[in-house]
């Protein structure tokens, strides 16, 4: 089973693309800022109603108190049907944690499948909490409760990334430095990015990068048959020769890339 | 034509950001000038192939986590659902919600005998002896019922007649979703409360007879409960098949299967949610009005002829669309 929380889908294009999934906590955060918004449409309402007839609150035989009925009726049952129908699978929760409602093809939900799938919340929430719906979720690996997969929908993490900035050697690269190194070194994906994690990572010392790098370096140093001098500086290069980096003076040296 | 990944990126990069800004733009996608649509289509386009080649390149995970992001980003933009329209909730009227029942004519029957044989077991039982009625409800409770609807018919002013048709919309369109929901459980929360509701109701009309006002009683409930009664087995039915719908698959996946079956479900949810409006209204307004007996139970007998042709008989003329 996989570990990482991505769901690939094609489109009918048939491009492949991933989703990250949301887990239990950052759903059940956007669940909490929900009920507080639900609290506040529920003041507010009240307000209204108190203003509009002069009456006071309380479930006397009133007009208010019918009206307090009617909006707990709506806030229970409507609130996140309208949303997530209206709103492409969003409720304001939901955007303060960058979660949208899909379905499991990567397309938006109709009111059909918003309807379903927050009725049956009501299932979800036994006996108590949401219960069930938390170990129905850890059953499968779009974290789906009862509701979501009657409906045929997925909850995703919108958090728009941006591309790393390229790493960048300093001082730059010499071409003295290059002649030590083979023309073509191949890595495989992995290894790039364990070199580039570290390569990449700010918050490490200058002594622990050191240290990590020196557990690291000897292994490729080894394979192609180069010696280590600065474990950091070795691995860096060894990343700029292998994603075919180039040195003006120095002819184009094919990488990994081709 | 290889090429590394930094010049890549670097020639990419400005597709990426526009096709970015674009599905960050305020008025939504659809709603932009066709030129940026057309432009965002195209880009669209673009980015899943760069897509393809990032990875079959093998270009860092970074890069391609940020082209996955934009292309899951630009299709839900792009592949929008179906829009709401006026004449869907009259479709669901005239023809879907009806139709959809009968489909489903012996889950229908199933879960009427589940809510009327339970309703005559607690009528009996009540009417026979109050310690069956104390088993069912607190003491507190029958004692109550016991004194109601001794003067029923007198009228109500319209305030009181709003707020109690508010509480029948919070309380029985409540009930109807929990009945329908818990279905889920392979039909037996559904099971559960037609059973509890059925048995509810008859011990009620069972105490209330037995203290000598079953006949306001039945007076005031005859109006409203065509609708009421009915649309509460047809939600309990409605999470039956929903419950059967995981138990007999056909070929397919027990989730597919019952996701074959969400149109159905929805229309008998939200057609029976709307009949729950209309006997909010009746029981509101109608039910407790001071208008002489024989009238009411006139009006009665007409509710059941409409609920029931309507139920039989609306839509079979419509195009048939499955």
């Amino acid at each position: 089973m996989k570990l990482d929380n991505t769901v690939e889908v094609e489109t009918p294009e048939h491009v492949r693309f991933r989703f990250h999934v949301a887990g239990p906590t950052r759903r059940a955060w956007a669940y909490l800022v929900d009920l507080l918004v639900r609290a506040g449409i529920f003041l507010i309402l009240e307000i209204i109603m108190v203003l509009a007839t002069g009456e006071h609150l309380g479930f006397t035989k009133s007009i208010t108190s019918g009206g307090t009925l009617l909006s707990l009726f709506l806030i229970e049952w409507g609130y996140f049907v309208a949303f997530e129908a209206g709103w492409n699978g969003t409720t304001p929760g939901k955007r303060a944690l960058k979660l949208r409602v899909v379905k499991v093809g990567g397309y938006p939900l109709s009111l059909t499948d918003a309807v379903l799938r927050n009725l049956l919340r009501t299932a979800d929430f036994l006996p108590v909490g949401y219960l069930l719906g938390l170990l129905v979720m850890s059953w499968d690996g779009r974290f789906t409760r009862l509701g979501d997969r009657a409906a045929g929908t997925m909850v995703v993490i919108e958090d728009p990334v941006r591309v790393a900035p390229s790493i960048t050697l300093d001082p730059p690269v010499t071409p003295a430095e290059l002649e030590s190194f083979p023309h073509h070194v191949v890595l495989s994906l992995s290894e790039r990015e364990a070199i580039e994690l570290l390569l990449r990572r700010r918050d490490l010392s200058p002594a622990r990068r050191n240290e990590l790098a020196d557990t690291l370096a000897p292994l490729f140093a080894r394979r192609l048959n180069l010696r280590a001098g600065d474990p950091v500086r070795f691995l860096a290069l060894l990343h700029f020769v292998a994603v075919g980096g180039r040195v003006a003076g120095v002819g184009a040296r094919t990488g990994a890339a081709t | 034509m290889s090429r590394t990944q930094d010049e890549f990126v670097a020639a990419r990069k400005p597709a990426w950001d526009e096709l970015d800004a674009l599905l960050a733009r305020k008025p939504l996608l659809h709603k932009l000038p066709p030129v940026s649509i057309s432009r965002a289509t195209g880009l669209y386009r673009e980015i899943c192939s760069d897509l393809m080649r990032a990875r079959s390149a093998g270009y860092s995970s970074d890069v391609i986590e940020v082209l996955d992001s934009l292309a899951a980003r630009a299709c839900a933009a792009m592949y929008s659902a179906p829009p709401y329209r006026l004449a869907g909730l009259r479709e669901l009227v005239t023809a879907g919600f009806p139709r959809s029942v009968r489909r489903h004519a012996r889950f229908v029957a199933l879960a009427t005998l589940l809510f009327v044989l339970p309703g005559v077991l607690g009528f009996a039982g009540a009417l026979r002896s109050r310690g069956f009625a104390i088993q069912i409800m607190s003491e507190s409770m029958v004692a109550q019922m016991e004194k109601s609807y001794s003067d029923l018919g007198q009228g109500r002013d319209e305030g009181t007649n709003g707020m109690m048709a508010s509480f029948y919309v919070y309380n029985n369109v409540g009930i109807a979703f929990r009945c329908f929901a818990t279905g889920i459980l392979f039909g037996l929360g559904s099971v559960f409360f037609l059973v509890y509701n059925g048995l509810l109701v008859g011990v009620v009309a069972g105490t209330v007879t037995a203290a000598g006002n079953g006949r306001n009683l039945f007076t005031f409930i005859a109006g409203h409960g065509a609708f009421e009664l009915t649309a509460i087995v047809i939600s309990g039915a409605a999470g039956m098949v929903m419950g059967y719908a995981l138990v007999d698959t056909g070929r397919r996946t027990r989730w597919a299967s019952l996701r074959a079956k969400s149109r159905d479900l929805f229309r008998m949810i939200m057609g029976a949610a709307l009949m729950l409006l209309v006997a909010a209204g009746i029981e509101g307004f109608w039910s407790p009005s001071g208008i002489i007996a024989p009238v009411k139970w006139g009006v009665a007998g007409l509710f059941y002829a409409l609920v029931f042709s309507y139920l039989i008989f609306a839509g079979r003329k419509a195009r048939e669309d499955s």
